[in-house]
């Protein structure tokens, strides 16, 4: 009762407000992180226009910030390492607190990581894990349990892997026992041997619709986001998700202002917006990951807040790690990535 | 009758002249020369590019991985170019000698479907080519074969998606040389005694030589370069030098490299419109009035 004679009452006050603000925001976020009436919503509730663009790899965003220096665009969502980087080269600004009011229905437990002390300058979005994903109509999930299992040769020329040269490495690294996040080139160069046998079975990169080749029939077994699986389950139950034995690859998407931005205000304003409970709500059911956000937590269907694949229990996160920046050593990874992808 | 200005025509003339230039300065040459400096300094992954100049782009051109996606991608370019010579050929033969309404009509019918964005097009061979996809089910479904074969994400598809986007500009060069193949010249060597292949090996042939090598250029050369087919239909492995050329824009960030590699494409590309442009006055001056050995 109380919140909603406070939703109205902010709603009497902010609705002239709204409409005088006018005003835009151009947001860059990953394809298919967001449901589709949200911004309807935003630019109801705010009166300030959104232009959405999209991209499918960090690298991608972070190269398109670089050229137009840091500008064009009002809030990124880097993942946690490029968070770290691009705070180090002071191409996202720190955020204003007091235009964030709704970080309080934020869990602490995601709050103030090694990527951004304090949140100085993101805000997480979702988090979510990247393991296997199998089509059960098509093969036994029972047997699947780790990683290894994707260079069984019985896989040749079937496989999915994410067009993400961290999350790929991720893997290799984990097998060899050595830390994902490593910046050491011998791991490195360990890790590219191994995943130079794992080639043969690749059939292709995605990171932009994993699910789709799954759905499409076309891949029966890889990688794949949580989020990912969540989507194609609403069309098809056969599409699983296994994490696996040596642990999931962990990642957070966090909301960020360029260095550039033009409309820093509106920028809160959204960010701000994203974190309304029934919002972030609705941001879960749509796109399947887990949210930071505990208020709306508490607030989704049991059957959604109990699912593992979501919301993965404490032994599978601790046994999994989240991805961190690995500063120079970047470009070792990438070497080595171009490489695969010839089929070297 | 008024004389016209003579003034105002010049000013006029002045005025494309300008603005072709202009225009070709801008989006032509300026572009290329940023590409080529760049493609001379030394990567910096914050600051994109930095000086001093060096040659050492151009030296990570020539390491062997990137040899082999050199002869790889012109392989995959080459074989869409004689697939789509292979179609075009007799297809731009047959259309030519049709009425010219019906001409225009079957070209109308044959660029419609390029009316739609290529990478929409591109989706949709995906939905044909896939496990699930239009051919698999009827093959499969007709008893032909009882597992659905891999084709989407191999090179095979990428070949087909190369294919099918190029196809009109294999047969448009090719529909022009045959509109000027004259008919009598075919019809005078029948009455002396030539069959039809001689007459197509003697007259045909090289008289559609440059249409043939037009079409093959303007297929070949694209064929290299585009990335998103590769990308969609070839699984987003590094097949094609766009691939590569794209990957050290995008997500390595090496861009002398990158446009190093750049260069070397449109180098490749330079030398074989002097080919082209060598062939071209070959086949001419064969048999022609401009023939020393006439």
């Amino acid at each position: 009762m109380k919140n909603w004679i406070r939703l109205l009452a902010t709603t009497v006050i902010m609705a002239p407000l709204a409409a005088m603000a006018g005003g835009k925001v151009v947001v860059y976020n990953w394809s298919e992180y967001i449901p589709e009436d949200t911004i309807e919503r935003f630019t109801a509730e705010t009166g300030i226009e959104v232009v959405y663009a999209t991209y499918e790899s960090n690298e991608t965003m972070y190269s398109k910030l670089q050229l137009q220096k840091n500008a064009g665009y009002d809030v990124v969502v880097p993942s946690t390492y490029y968070v770290a980087k691009m705070a180090k080269e002071k191409m996202i600004q720190p955020l204003q607190k007091e235009l964030l009011p709704n970080l309080k229905h934020l869990d602490s437990a995601l709050l103030n990581k090694e990527y951004d002390p304090q949140n100085n300058y993101s805000i997480p979005y979702f988090w979510g894990s990247t393991g296997l994903g199998v089509n059960t109509s098509e093969m036994d999930i029972s047997t699947i349990h780790s990683w290894k299992q994707l260079w069984e040769p019985q896989y040749k020329g079937q496989l999915l892997l994410m067009d993400d040269v961290r999350e790929v490495f991720h893997v290799a690294l984990v097998l060899n026992g050595h830390s994902p996040n490593t910046t050491n080139p011998d791991e490195i160069k360990q890790a590219y041997e191994l995943l130079k046998k794992l080639m043969p079975n690749v059939l292709l990169f995605n990171s932009d619709a994993p699910r789709e080749p799954y759905m499409a029939g076309d891949v029966n077994f890889g990688m794949i986001w949580n989020g990912e699986v969540m989507m194609a389950q609403e069309e098809d139950d056969a599409i699983q998700y296994v994490y696996p034995d040596e642990g999931a690859v962990f990642w957070v998407d966090s909301f960020a202002i360029p260095a550039g931005a033009s409309n820093v205000k509106e920028a809160h304003a959204f960010i701000n917006f994203m974190m309304q409970p029934e919002i972030a709500k609705s941001c879960v059911e749509y796109v399947g990951y887990a949210t930071p956000n505990k208020t709306a937590i508490a607030m989704l269907d049991k059957e959604l807040r109990d699912n593992p694949v979501i919301f993965p229990p404490q032994s599978v996160i601790e046994k999994g790690e989240f991805q961190s920046d690995v500063g120079e050593a970047i470009e070792i990874y990438n070497n080595y990535w171009q490489q695969l992808k010839v089929g070297q | 009758m008024s004389r016209p200005d003579f003034g105002q025509v010049l000013s006029f003339r002045q005025l494309v002249i300008t603005l072709t230039l202009g225009w070709l300065t801008l989006m032509v040459i300026a572009p290329h020369a940023l590409v080529i400096m760049t493609s001379f300094m030394t990567p910096d992954t914050e600051h994109l590019a930095v000086w001093p100049l060096s040659l050492e782009s151009y030296s990570k051109v020539l390491q062997p991985i990137y040899f082999d996606v050199f002869f790889h991608s012109l392989w995959l370019s080459a074989v869409a170019t004689l697939v789509c010579l292979l179609i075009g050929y007799p297809f731009a033969y047959i259309l030519a000698k049709q009425p010219p309404w019906l001409r225009a009509v079957l070209l109308v019918l044959m660029m419609v479907p390029f009316w739609t964005n290529s990478l929409i097009r591109t989706y949709a061979i995906k939905l044909i080519l896939g496990k699930k996809g239009l051919i698999n089910s009827l093959l499969v479904s007709t008893g032909i074969i009882e597992q659905p074969i891999t084709m989407l994400y191999t090179e095979f598809a990428v070949i087909v998606g190369l294919v099918y986007v190029l196809l009109p500009f294999m047969v448009l060069p090719l529909i022009a040389s045959f509109e000027k193949l004259s008919a009598d010249l075919s019809e005078a060597s029948k009455d002396l005694g030539a069959n039809a292949a001689q007459r197509f090996i003697h007259i045909v042939l090289p008289l559609t030589a440059p249409g043939i090598i037009a079409g093959c250029l303007i297929v070949f050369l694209p064929a290299m370069g585009m990335f998103y087919v590769a990308d969609l239909l070839g699984g987003a492995k590094n097949l094609l030098l766009g691939n590569v050329i794209k990957n050290q824009f995008l997500v390595v960030r090496d861009w002398p490299f990158g446009s190093a590699f750049s260069i070397t494409l449109i180098v490749m590309m330079a030398a074989m419109l002097w080919l082209y442009v060598l062939a071209n006055r070959f086949v001419q001056r064969r048999g022609g009035l401009d023939d020393e050995n006439l």
